[in-house]
């Protein structure tokens, strides 16, 4: 029997913290004089009835946490928020259509960015700020937050911890879950303060540098401007940007080890390498083929095409040029990029560098293994073989997250989208990249989309960002089995 | 000198013998009574039963006052405790046996001086570095360095064309014009001979060899044996001895490890760099050629099953492998290999014995080696003013039959020690010679 206490225990918690975080956009709406401030305090205020009401209600829950109670807390508490994170737009007004806000919001916390507003700069800033909050929360992940602050999740919380967290398999940083969490959350709010800093230095205004640092380090993708961060006629906000989004693609792991001096770790760790690799490669032959074949200035070709390699390559979104209109062969390389990811255990979203690292040398291992039928030859990573079943479960993890892609493809080209609006859609928002190609590129938004293509795609957008497995093992028959 | 050993294992006994006839007071401590039991029978020493980490039991035997305390026992916990207990209650040294080689790498580290153990034997680690040697010097059946491989003793299988066949040393020795290596052993139907001048060297005959440098491939060509280069090396079994030869062979050589154990192999493959790890079983011959078994330049058995060595090892000769290394364990077959055809028989035991041995003669014999092959012992003496072997050269001195001096060493120069040779303080000799000639040859370095 499923201990649904804890369950609904857990969910109104949630629903509290949200609560909390709503009323962080109250000063803001207050202090830019706004209408706002009501519709936070009202949402904050149905956020708190409903988490009381279900903490009431579990109060002598058995504080017993099994596999299938852990897969669906993270589920159902993501879904929580997602509804309850809606309560801000729809309150205000901004966005009265519930499906739209829904997409919206689910965007926002997955970290996607993809928007269906078509003019953001007429919003109320506390509404801005509210989409920024979202993707921040997103980005670490609301799991490991309460783990981070609250005791209650201690037994099991490694399970909760890693079904949220990205990448093949979770490392602690310190021997105790908590400890881990903390770690992780002070790297994060630290990052975003100095890119914040950073950004104020560069010019932008206190309120534009907090939303894009919280968009860059979370690899959201919202912006405070239509335009998106090429809104900004700056260099140096431009590279500043560029670089943030590339460490909040490194493991967070290996952040925390470059912070304390040992850069050696970073230095060895394969995938750190890989990235960084991938990053600089794609970037000088992006950059090079925009200066060559669209004879942009030189200057201009390395800016943008580095930016935007790392944006979509990170999974974060931002803009700074069209890059479908470049010319056909970056569109591809572009493409190829969606299905890249940055690092395990970062922000970012898409496949994940060491998953590629891990198919790629099995795959070469295979042939190997043709020859020497007997051999017992590893996949090694960072010197250290791969557990086989880590192996197996990255290969049904990139062929399921493909089915998954194509089946998106066609569901949204059944609803009326062109061919390459249809798999843009499908791998932005399960890549929870947010601008994809055709017309839902970067330049483009999503507000087109039919009421139900939106749904689907929230679900995908949720699918992405807690790597498949967590969510589709609640669709199997033997998730509910009693035995 | 007293001696206690702990542990009456193969190790203990095999130890307690070679001491007893070097006339050393052993004293052995065992807990099982029928290996006290057959130790008393075999060797000269004093058995007592009894734990070895008992307090009570170490003053009895006196401990207080001997000059070694050896743990051998199969236990390297119980080992290192026997070595820290016997230390706290007098012993004057201690040896402990283990298997941890990480313990010897850290001795430093872990100050384990202070600790009270004086010296570490692993017997996995020095038989891995024999067979990494082997493998290294491969036409070799058995070879030793002295003075860092300036001056080298060289056991060798002579081949069917071998130059020297049906011809005595002393017109081999005119084949030696530039006097750099000699003939100091003759291993022939399981005896071992001191060759004189006129003893005839004979087809199929073992020849010990004491050589320099430059002298190492002259020998080579003598005794029909080239040294091909290989690369290819097929290890049997991911034992301890297993792991450690190839951490020593992985930079030179492609070595391929077959493992049964398939959670093992995948440790394995997880643990060592450049090594291919096979899955399967050892006495799969169609395992063995599939990877390709007759390329392979030395095949090394070193599973935990004697039987499974020597069989394998047959294997491996008969696809043509040059060189085969068996690990067996039951002591008493040491000296078959040469009969069953396999090149060398290694058993870790005898060589951890040998090893512990070589630290307790030290005196004025500054090392002294076992030979696997043969019933014979080489010893490196320093030369003493005033002791009989300094009085005239080699051949008017009566030296014992039954030995041979093979080289010097003197100010930093190695020499091959023909008759005319008359030995000076200072020198160091290496003496080649049969056990009961050991005190003789003592008599004249005294």
């Amino acid at each position: 029997m499923l201990n649904w206490g804890i369950i609904i225990n857990v969910l109104g918690l949630l629903s509290a913290i949200n609560g909390i975080f709503m009323l962080f956009c109250v000063p803001v709406a207050y202090s830019y004089d706004e209408a706002g401030v009501d519709s936070f305090l009202y949402s904050a205020l149905i956020c708190f009835v409903l988490g009381g009401f279900l903490l009431l209600l579990t109060k002598d829950h058995k504080k017993e946490l099994k596999k299938r109670e852990g897969y669906l807390i993270v589920t159902l508490g993501w879904l929580m928020l997602a509804f309850t994170g809606t309560l801000p737009f729809v309150i205000s007004g901004v966005i009265p259509n519930f499906t739209d806000a829904f997409f919206e919001t689910i965007s926002g916390y997955t970290t996607t960015g993809a928007t269906i507003l078509t003019d953001i700069e007429v919003l109320p800033h506390s509404i801005l700020f509210w989409r920024s909050i979202t993707h921040w929360i997103g980005g670490m992940g609301i799991i490991v937050l309460t783990i981070a602050i609250l005791p209650l999740l201690g037994i099991g919380g490694m399970q909760l911890f890693a079904a949220e967290s990205p990448g093949p398999s979770a490392d602690k940083m310190h021997p105790r879950i908590k400890e881990t969490a903390k770690r992780l959350w002070a790297i994060y709010v630290f990052l975003t303060l100095i890119e914040t800093i950073l950004l104020i230095g560069g010019g932008m205004t206190v309120f534009d540098a907090v939303n894009h640092a919280m968009s860059t380090i979370s690899t959201g993708g919202f912006s405070t401007k239509n335009a998106s961060v090429a809104f900004y006629d700056s260099e140096y906000i431009h590279w500043i940007i560029t670089l943030f989004m590339f460490i909040a693609g490194i493991n967070f792991t290996m952040t925390y080890f470059a912070l304390k001096g040992n850069f050696n770790k970073l230095l060895k760790n394969e995938e750190f390498k890989f990235y960084s690799l991938a990053a600089i490669g794609s970037g000088l032959f992006v950059s090079i083929i925009v200066w060559l074949v669209n004879g942009q200035p030189l200057e201009q070709s390395f800016r943008e095409g580095f930016f935007m390699v790392v944006a979509i390559g990170t999974s974060t979104g931002f803009v700074t040029a069209d890059y479908t209109l470049w010319s056909p062969l970056v569109v591809v390389i572009f493409f190829w990029l969606m299905f890249m990811g940055a690092s395990a255990g970062s922000t970012s979203g898409g496949v994940k560098v060491v998953r590629h690292l891990i198919i790629l040398k099995n795959s070469l291992l295979e042939l190997k293994k043709l020859i020497h039928p007997s051999a017992i030859i590893p996949v090694k990573l960072n010197k250290k073989a791969v557990p086989e079943e880590i192996v197996f479960n990255v290969l049904s993890f990139i062929l399921i997250y493909l089915l998954i892609f194509i089946f998106g493809a066609v569901v949204m080209a059944s609803m009326g989208l062109d061919f390459k609006t249809a798999i843009g859609a499908s791998i932005a928002c399960i890549g929870n990249i947010g601008p994809g190609i055709g017309n839902v590129g970067p330049m483009d938004n999503y507000s087109e989309i039919p009421m139900l293509g939106k749904w689907f795609l929230s679900f995908l957008m949720l699918l992405g960002r807690l790597e498949l497995f967590t969510v589709l093992i609640l669709l199997t028959p033997f998730f509910w089995r009693k035995n | 000198m007293k001696i206690i050993i702990a542990g009456a294992g193969e190790v203990g006994v095999h130890l307690a013998r070679l001491l007893a006839d070097q006339s050393q007071d052993i004293i052995l401590v065992d807990r099982d009574k029928a290996r006290l039991k057959y130790a008393e029978a075999h060797t000269d020493v004093i058995v007592v039963r009894g734990d070895a980490t008992s307090v009570s039991i170490m003053e009895e035997v006196g401990v207080k006052n001997c000059d070694l305390l050896i743990a051998a026992t199969d236990s390297e916990a119980t080992n290192i405790t026997i070595a820290i207990l016997g230390k706290k209650l007098g012993a004057n040294k201690t040896i402990a046996r283990i298997a941890n080689t990480e313990l010897i790498h850290n001795y430093e580290k872990l100050d384990l001086k202070s600790l009270g153990i004086d010296s570490l034997i692993s017997p996995e680690k020095l038989a891995s570095e024999e067979i990494a040697f082997l493998v290294k010097q491969s036409a070799f059946t058995d070879a030793f360095q002295f003075e860092k491989g300036k001056l080298n003793l060289i056991g060798i299988h002579l081949g069917d064309t071998a130059p020297i066949i049906d011809k005595t040393i002393r017109e081999a020795a005119d084949l030696n014009p530039h006097l750099n290596f000699m003939a100091v052993a003759l291993h022939r139907k399981g005896e071992t001979i001191i060759p004189k001048g006129d003893t005839k060297i004979l087809r199929g005959d073992d020849c010990y060899f004491i050589a320099q440098q430059e002298g190492i491939n002259r020998v080579l060509n003598l005794t029909g044996n080239q040294s091909i280069p290989f690369k290819n090396v097929m290890v049997l079994g991911g034992s301890k001895i297993g792991i450690k030869t190839c951490q020593s062979l992985c930079k030179d050589y492609n070595i391929k490890l077959i493992e049964q154990d398939r959670e093992k192999a995948f440790e394995l493959a997880d643990q060592l760099e450049n090594v291919l790890v096979i899955h399967g079983d050892a006495r799969d011959v169609e395992l063995l050629e599939e990877e390709n078994i007759e390329q392979m330049g030395v095949f090394i058995a070193v599973t935990g099953n004697s039987e499974t060595n020597i069989m394998s090892c047959l294997v491996a000769k008969a696809h043509g492998v040059r060189k085969t290394i068996a690990l067996v364990e039951n002591m008493e077959y040491i000296h078959l290999s040469k009969t069953v055809g396999i090149d060398v028989f290694l058993n870790k035991k005898l060589i951890a014995a040998s090893s512990i041995f070589q630290y307790v003669r030290k005196g004025n014999v500054i090392s002294s080696t076992m030979l696997r092959g043969i019933n014979a012992e080489i010893y490196d003496y320093e030369v003493k003013a005033r002791s009989r072997i300094t009085k005239k050269p080699l051949r008017d001195l009566k030296f014992p039959k039954k030995a041979v001096v093979g080289g010097a060493v003197r100010n930093g120069e190695t020499l091959i020690t023909m008759g005319d040779f008359q030995a000076q303080p200072g020198d160091k000799l290496i003496v080649f010679c049969l056990p009961e000639s050991v005190r003789k040859v003592e008599a004249f370095f005294k």
